[in-house]
Order: structure tokens, then C-alpha cells, then sequence
């Protein structure tokens, strides 16, 4: 599975091959060559306080490489609590190819992985389609449709804004909803909203490379799983204060 | 500007330090600017072979240690002085560890000297050369540049001046001026910024405190609905230029500021200047204050004269003025970078060492209506259809800096649709990010930022040639081209295809006449360059003016008359260099 997928990477790049023009001779190079590049960006790095005083290193990053049209993507998500002896939580690891379809909007699909890093058991592989770009009024977005071996369906919208407050210094609000279209017990993602988190940071650059950041969140369980969560005496909401770095190079 | 006796001693002290270190500095920047400039008379002709060394070596750029890419030692090159009628000849060898060209900006030319590596020739390759040899069939201001990569940003250009046959430079004395934009970063570094990180050089982007100004100064609605489109089109009104005064330091004759490059002058002497754009990116806008200035030529070609307080230079244009200071008083010679982030001086003096105070910056200007053609649509999904009734010529006058009375508002504009412009169904892809509904002439507006300056500015509309050139017949047929862009993704294009998705050239027919009408459908400016043949403008002036490079403000169109008489294969692209990399750039094939 992971060669072919390479192998469909491969090809996809290829596509973007150049015209060779007539009107020079075969030896010569190109006026212009075609141009592809590459980026690795940690949009989150941060250590998280919870309410519970539970401590956390979560990380939000996505590298990519490609032309204008043509790219592939590496996005992984994810967390892991401080001395509570468990291993790292993937909420996804994504490969993905990617295609600007308009302007401001790359459509992408690929496979992925998320899970506990240490049991197989509830480690999930999964096929995903993700709309990702910018929205009017320049809301970043990476929305996405996952698909499981066992054929459960969820959707998951992330959004981004930033305020500028000065030339090198944002306020930015962001908002991320998860939900399942088919129920997905032994996933803990029951069909319907799952959960909505909003955040709040402010973000200085030191750099266009390199911003701290801190910040604060709130977030909710949500419909069926609301309620089981309640069954079992757990809490549905969770706040939480954030330290970290968005980075890039 | 007066200045009291005192202030002038102290400053005098000053100047002397300066000019000190400014002659340390002289052994590393141009030989050819030196400040008595050419006195009319002085014959400096290269008759023979001019043998040009291109070499990558450490210099002092702005007083830091820099590698720029020379020619013959120097950063820019020499000035290479030719007289019309004669064979140039003219010998490049390559030093650098890979391969490199000159291309001679604004001559005519057989097409294997043109210079332009996989268009008309194949390059000069590592340790190789080429000899370049053709008829000079014209005279004025020119430059030369490295066709190859990004090697212009490097630092390799300079200026090619030609004489009249008769010798004439119609003037006591001439000093040349090119203007440049220097990096200390590696400009693929520069490149990638621009590729991966939207906005990367721009510090002059609006903030939040911005907004709240506009409410104040205009009310809730009013900003609410100016702010809605600039951000449901996911543009920023201050996009100005891409590369900034942020990274950019920005250099008269390879010196900087501090440095101060100084051009001696004699009070009543005729002076010519030749200005010269030779960046990379920068948009210049250039004034003597207190000296006005007569443009006698534009782009190397003799136009009639129009006398002027400023003029705005595009990337790889040229102007030649005439100035006539008769007081005994140094003047500033001044050019700011478009978007406002810097500029660079010298001094127009009758000593060395001289200098008066340096204007300030004037504020960053703001794109307004104008700059969307009024109307727009995006990304396939249509806009609110604003038209001239919703937005009127009020708010377009306002939202670009306030009523001034300019003449800008007021002059008649020849409407776009008379042309009878049309887009590709569904816009013109990803690649464009936007296009421009209504596109209109704007040829007598002065640009961005010069709206409701105080003082004359010059136009293209004012161009008009100084002679009527050989070919007068009507246009046979149209080609269409549009100047499309994506700035988030930092891909530029024409007709919304890169140069590496195009099939095959743009034909045009050995011997017709020809008119090319290009669409600007982006937010920014584009110097755009035809290479081995003459543009002239349809500006309603007779004789028309002739331009080899030509630039179009957002959502404007212009239409030009070609003589296709130049066989072979031609580049054709925007003069901004990470444009043109980027894939704004078209083969024309005449046969």
C-alpha cells in the first residue's frame, strides 16, 4: 500500500512536466524552468494547561512539496500528556495529494492513520478527502472527509483568522468541529457533532519564520457523545491555556 | 528648503567626512559615475571590441561586504557608450560557475544577439564566451542586463548609452543615473519567500488600528463595505510591491545613500540626465525638488519635450531629462520606491560634498476601486455587481487618496469595451485570481501615491514621439493578451498559463501590422517588455510614443501598434524579475 501510494505520488507530480517549445533548438535550456518548492510548517507546537491541571504537548503541522498545481502533503496532528505514562495520541497522520482547483483552493486526498501509538486496537487507518484554502474574507480552512477500514464516515472543519494588530503581531481566532455521519462506537465518534473547540492566540513575530504565541481555549463535547460523557461522570467541557511557536522553513 | 550660512558650514564639515570614505568607497562601485559626468564634446566611443568579464567576487555594497555578480570589477557594469551607425562588437566571457548572457534592453537587433538563453541563443556556459556583433541602428538611453535566472538581482546590469550620429547630445553636460535595488539575501531564497509565505517583505500591510481609523474618519457602513471587498477577494489594498525596502537597499550608480552619489554641474549649464530603472522589482518615482525637469526622451527614443516636477519609472524603463539649474546650489536627486518602504538619494551639485536635506517618505498609498476596474469577479463566483451608480466616481476618488482636483478625475477616459475585451469563459483559472470586469485606459492617471501630489506630473499620455516613424499603416489584426496573477500562491502568468504550460509561441506575421491590447486582470503593476521590436503606444498622441517596455496599472488596458519586422523568436514578459521567473513570460515568433 505505501509504495503504491508513493508510486501515485510520483505520477501526480509528474504531471506538471514542461511544454517543450519549437521555436529554439533541441540543446538549448529553457527560458523559463518550471519551479517547484517545499515547506514544513508547525501552524501549533504548545504546551497546554487544561482545567483538570493536566499538561500537554499538542502539535498541529503540514509540510508539503510541489509545483503551482501539483502537491504532496504530510499533515499530522496530535498530542501527548505529560507523566501520565501513556504513549502519544494521533488524532491523524496524512499523506495526501493535492490539486489547486481554484484561486484560493487545493482539493486533496489521501490516507491516513490516527490512534493510540502504542495499541493496535484502536489505532484506525483511513482514506481522506480534504477542501483546503482560503475562504472569503480570508478564513483558513482545511476541511475534511475521512473514511475507515470499517467503512465509518466523519467530517472534521478547521478554521483560522488572523487580525492584524500590528505588522508583525495577530490576534487569531480559530474554531475546529468534528462530527460522524455513521456511528462509530469503538472510535468514540457516535453519529452528529462530537465537538467544537474555539481558541483565541496572539501571536508576535520575531520572524515571518518564527511567532511564539499564547493563548486560550474552550471546547465541548457535543449531541451523543455529550451524553455519554455525562453517563460515565465525565466532564463535557474542557478549558485550557496554551504556550507555544508557529514556525516554518 | 532655504538653509542659513551656519547650517550650511556645519553640513559643509559634515560632507567633507563623507566625502573621505565616499572615495574608499569609489574604488568598489562604478568607474563610470564619476561625478563631472560627460561634458558635450568629450568622444568616449568603444570602436573596438568591448570585452565585458563576468565574475561572481566579495565588494562593498551599502558599506557591508556583499557578493554580487560583476562586470569588469564593477557592480553595476561599465557604461558601454556606442554611436549610431557603428558595428558593436562586443566580446562576454563567463567566470561564473555557471552560465550567464547579456541581453541589450531597447535595441534592434538580429535575433541570435539578443541574449536571451533557449529563446536566441543557447547561453554562455561556465568559463565560455560569446561575441555579440550588430549594426547600431539607433541612439539614446539603454541598459543591459543577464537574461539567466536570477542574475540581474546579483547586480548584473548596467547602462548602454548610444550617440546620435551627428553626436549631438543636445546639452552642456550629461551624467547617467541607474537605480537599483540591492539584497543581501540570495534572491532564490527571495524567490521561495514570495512562493510560500504570502506578504512575506511587506511591513506596511493594514492593521486592525487601520480599520478603526476608517470608522472613525468615515463611518461603520462605509468601511464595512470597503473592507468586504478587498477581503472577500482575499487581497490586500497595499499590495504595492513584492519585495520591499524591508530586505531591498536601494542604490544610485551602485551607492547607497550615505554614500551619496554626487553629479557636478556648472549654474546655466544644460544638463541631460539619463535615468535608468535597472532593478530587479522597484517601481521609482524620481524628483529634483526645486529644479523642474524636461523629458526629452522615453525608453531611448526621442519624444517632444514635456517639462515636469516628477516622473514614475517602471522596472527597465528609461528617461532622459533635460534639468538647467541656475542658482549656485546643490539639489537632491531623489527617487522613492513606490510603495513608499525607502528610497535612494544623490546630489545634483557644484562641489563635491555638498548636500541639502532629503525629503521625508510621503505616507503608504492605498489601492482603491480603481485598481478592481470598478467592477470584478473572483475565483468563478461572481462578485456584488458594483457598478459606477453603487461605487461612483466619488468613492473612487476618495478610497485613492482624497479629492484632489487632479486632472486624473476630470480627463476623459477611453472605454475599455470599445476594444471589445473578453475574458475566457469561466475566468482564466486558477492561476488568476481575479479579473478586472471593466477594464479601462489609465493612461492620464499619474499611478498609485501620485494622485493629488501638489506639483506636475508626468503621464504617458503625455508622451508624444518626436517624429513619425516609418511604418504608419492602420493595424491589420489584433492579439489580445491578459496579465493574469495569483498573489497567494505567487503565480503570474499571461491569459492565466505560466510560460512551462504554454503550447508553443506567439505568431506573429513577417511584415504586418500588428496591434497588441493587453488586460491587466492583477492587483499590481507590471513593467511588460517586448523584446526586438518597438511598441509604439496608442496614447491619442501623434506621433505616437515608442516604447520597449510598458507598464500597466491594475485593470488597465492598453492597446499598441508593432511592426512585425524583426524575424525570429522574441522574448515577451514582465520586466518584474520574480514575475518573469514565476512564468509571466511568452516567445513571440515573427515569420
Amino acid at each position: 500500500m505505501n509504495k503504491l501510494t508513493t508510486m501515485t505520488m510520483l505520477g501526480f507530480l509528474g504531471m506538471s512536466t514542461t511544454v517543450s517549445a519549437d521555436h529554439a533548438e533541441d540543446h538549448w535550456p529553457e527560458p523559463i524552468e518550471s519551479y517547484r518548492t517545499g515547506q514544513v510548517l508547525f501552524d501549533r507546537l504548545e504546551f497546554t494547561r487544561t482545567d483538570n491541571n493536566e499538561n500537554l504537548i499538542v502539535w498541529d503541522m503540514l509540510a508539503w512539496y510541489g509545483g503551482d498545481t501539483n502537491r504532496v502533503y504530510f499533515k499530522s496532528e496530535g498530542e501527548n500528556k505529560q507523566n501520565d505514562g501513556e504513549p502519544t495520541e494521533l488524532e491523524s497522520t496524512e499523506v495526501l495529494a493535492s490539486r489547486l482547483i481554484a484561486p484560493f483552493w487545493e482539493i486533496q486526498g489521501g490516507v491516513g492513520l490516527r490512534g493510540s501509538m502504542a495499541s493496535d486496537t484502536d489505532r484506525e487507518h483511513y482514506l481522506v478527502f480534504s477542501l483546503f484554502g482560503m475562504a472569503p474574507y480570508r478564513f483558513e480552512m482545511d476541511n475534511s472527509l475521512t473514511i475507515n477500514e470499517d467503512g465509518d464516515i466523519a467530517a472534521s472543519l478547521e478554521a483560522e483568522y488572523d487580525i492584524r494588530l500590528s505588522q508583525v503581531s495577530y490576534l487569531q481566532p480559530r474554531l475546529e468541529v468534528s462530527a460522524g455521519l455513521t456511528d462509530a462506537q469503538a472510535f468514540d465518534r457516535p453519529s452528529g457533532f462530537n465537538d467544537v473547540r474555539i481558541g483565541l492566540r496572539y501571536r508576535y513575530e520575531i520572524s515571518r519564520e518564527f511567532a511564539p504565541y499564547i493563548g486560550v481555549y474552550w471546547s465541548r463535547a457535543l449531541g451523543q457523545k455529550a451524553n455519554q460523557i455525562a453517563d460515565e461522570g465525565g466532564d463535557k467541557i474542557e478549558t485550557g491555556f496554551v504556550a507555544g511557536v508557529r514556525m516554518w522553513f | 528648503m532655504a538653509n542659513s550660512v551656519e547650517e550650511n558650514r556645519r553640513r559643509f564639515i559634515k560632507s567633507a567626512i563623507g566625502t573621505a570614505s565616499a572615495l574608499v568607497l569609489a574604488k568598489m562601485a562604478p568607474a563610470w559615475a564619476y561625478p563631472l559626468g560627460r561634458s558635450y564634446g568629450d568622444v568616449i566611443y568603444a570602436q573596438n571590441v568591448v570585452d565585458l568579464h563576468i565574475r561572481r567576487e566579495d565588494m562593498n555594497v551599502a558599506g557591508r561586504i556583499a557578493r554580487p555578480i560583476t562586470i569588469n570589477g564593477s557592480m553595476p557594469g561599465p557604461l558601454i557608450r556606442l554611436k549610431e551607425g557603428q558595428r558593436a562588437k562586443l566580446h562576454v566571457s563567463n567566470a561564473l560557475d555557471e552560465s550567464t548572457s547579456i541581453h541589450w534592453h531597447g535595441i534592434i537587433l538580429p535575433e541570435n544577439m539578443d541574449g536571451v538563453p533557449g529563446v536566441s541563443f543557447p547561453g554562455i556556459k561556465a568559463g565560455e564566451s560569446y561575441h555579440y556583433e550588430y549594426d547600431v541602428q539607433q541612439s539614446g538611453t539603454y541598459w543591459y542586463h543577464s537574461h539567466s535566472g536570477l542574475q540581474e538581482q546579483l547586480g548584473h546590469f548596467g547602462p548602454l548609452v548610444i550617440d546620435p550620429a551627428d553626436g549631438d547630445i543636445g546639452a552642456d553636460r550629461e551624467h547617467v543615473i541607474i537605480l537599483s535595488d540591492w539584497t543581501f539575501e540570495d534572491p532564490d531564497e527571495v524567490f521561495r519567500n514570495l512562493k510560500v509565505a504570502e506578504g512575506y517583505y511587506n511591513y506596511q500591510q493594514r492593521t486592525l488600528g487601520d480599520t478603526f481609523d476608517d470608522i472613525r474618519r468615515q463611518g461603520l457602513a462605509k468601511t464595512w463595505q470597503e473592507r468586504s471587498m478587498w477581503n472577500e477577494m482575499r487581497m490586500s489594498a497595499r499590495d504595492l510591491l513584492d519585495v520591499t525596502g524591508s530586505t531591498y537597499t536601494y542604490l544610485m550608480n551602485g551607492r547607497d545613500n550615505s554614500t551619496n552619489w554626487t553629479a557636478l554641474y556648472k549654474p546655466g549649464e544644460k544638463i541631460r540626465l539619463r535615468i535608468i530603472n535597472g532593478s530587479a522589482m522597484s517601481f521609482f518615482d524620481f524628483r529634483i525638488p526645486g529644479l523642474e525637469m524636461t523629458v526629452v526622451s522615453a525608453d531611448g527614443q526621442p519624444i517632444k519635450p514635456v517639462t515636469v516636477d516628477e516622473f514614475r519609472i517602471g522596472v527597465a524603463e528609461t528617461y532622459d531629462v533635460i534639468v538647467t539649474p541656475k542658482n549656485d546650489r546643490p539639489y537632491t536627486l531623489f527617487a522613492e520606491s513606490m510603495d513608499r518602504s525607502g528610497y535612494v538619494r544623490g546630489t545634483l551639485a557644484t562641489e563635491l560634498g555638498q548636500e541639502v536635506p532629503v525629503p521625508e517618505l510621503r505616507p503608504v498609498p492605498e489601492r482603491g476601486m480603481a485598481a478592481m476596474g470598478m467592477s470584478h469577479e473572483m475565483g468563478g463566483m461572481d462578485m456584488i455587481t458594483t457598478n459606477e451608480d453603487q461605487l461612483g466616481m466619488d468613492d473612487h476618488q476618495e478610497m485613492s487618496g482624497g479629492h484632489g482636483g487632479h486632472k486624473a478625475a476630470t480627463q476623459q477616459r477611453p472605454s475599455a469595451p470599445d476594444l471589445g475585451i473578453e475574458h475566457a469563459p469561466g475566468g482564466h483559472g486558477p492561476g488568476a485570481a481575479m479579473i478586472a470586469r471593466n477594464p479601462v485606459s489609465r493612461l492620464n492617471e499619474p499611478g498609485i501615491g501620485l494622485e493629488n501630489v501638489d506639483h506636475r506630473v508626468l503621464v504617458y499620455g503625455d508622451l508624444i514621439g518626436a517624429h513619425p516613424w516609418p511604418d504608419d499603416r492602420e493595424p491589420e489584426r489584433d492579439i489580445e493578451l491578459h496579465l493574469t496573477g495569483n498573489m497567494e500562491k505567487y503565480m503570474w502568468s499571461f491569459d492565466g498559463v505560466k510560460y512551462t504550460e504554454v503550447n508553443g509561441p506567439v505568431e506573429f506575421h513577417h511584415g504586418e501590422r500588428l496591434r497588441l491590447i493587453m488586460v491587466n486582470d492583477t492587483m499590481m503593476d507590471h513593467p511588460i517588455h517586448l523584446h526586438g521590436m518597438w511598441m509604439e503606444l496608442e496614447n491619442g498622441q501623434y506621433p505616437r510614443p515608442r516604447k520597449h517596455t510598458i507598464s500597466l496599472k491594475p485593470s488597465e488596458v492598453v492597446s499598441l501598434q508593432i511592426s512585425a519586422d524583426a524575424p525570429g523568436s522574441w522574448a515577451f514578459h514582465c520586466h518584474l524579475l520574480y514575475h518573469m521567473k514565476a512564468g509571466m513570460f511568452r516567445v513571440v515568433r515573427v515569420r
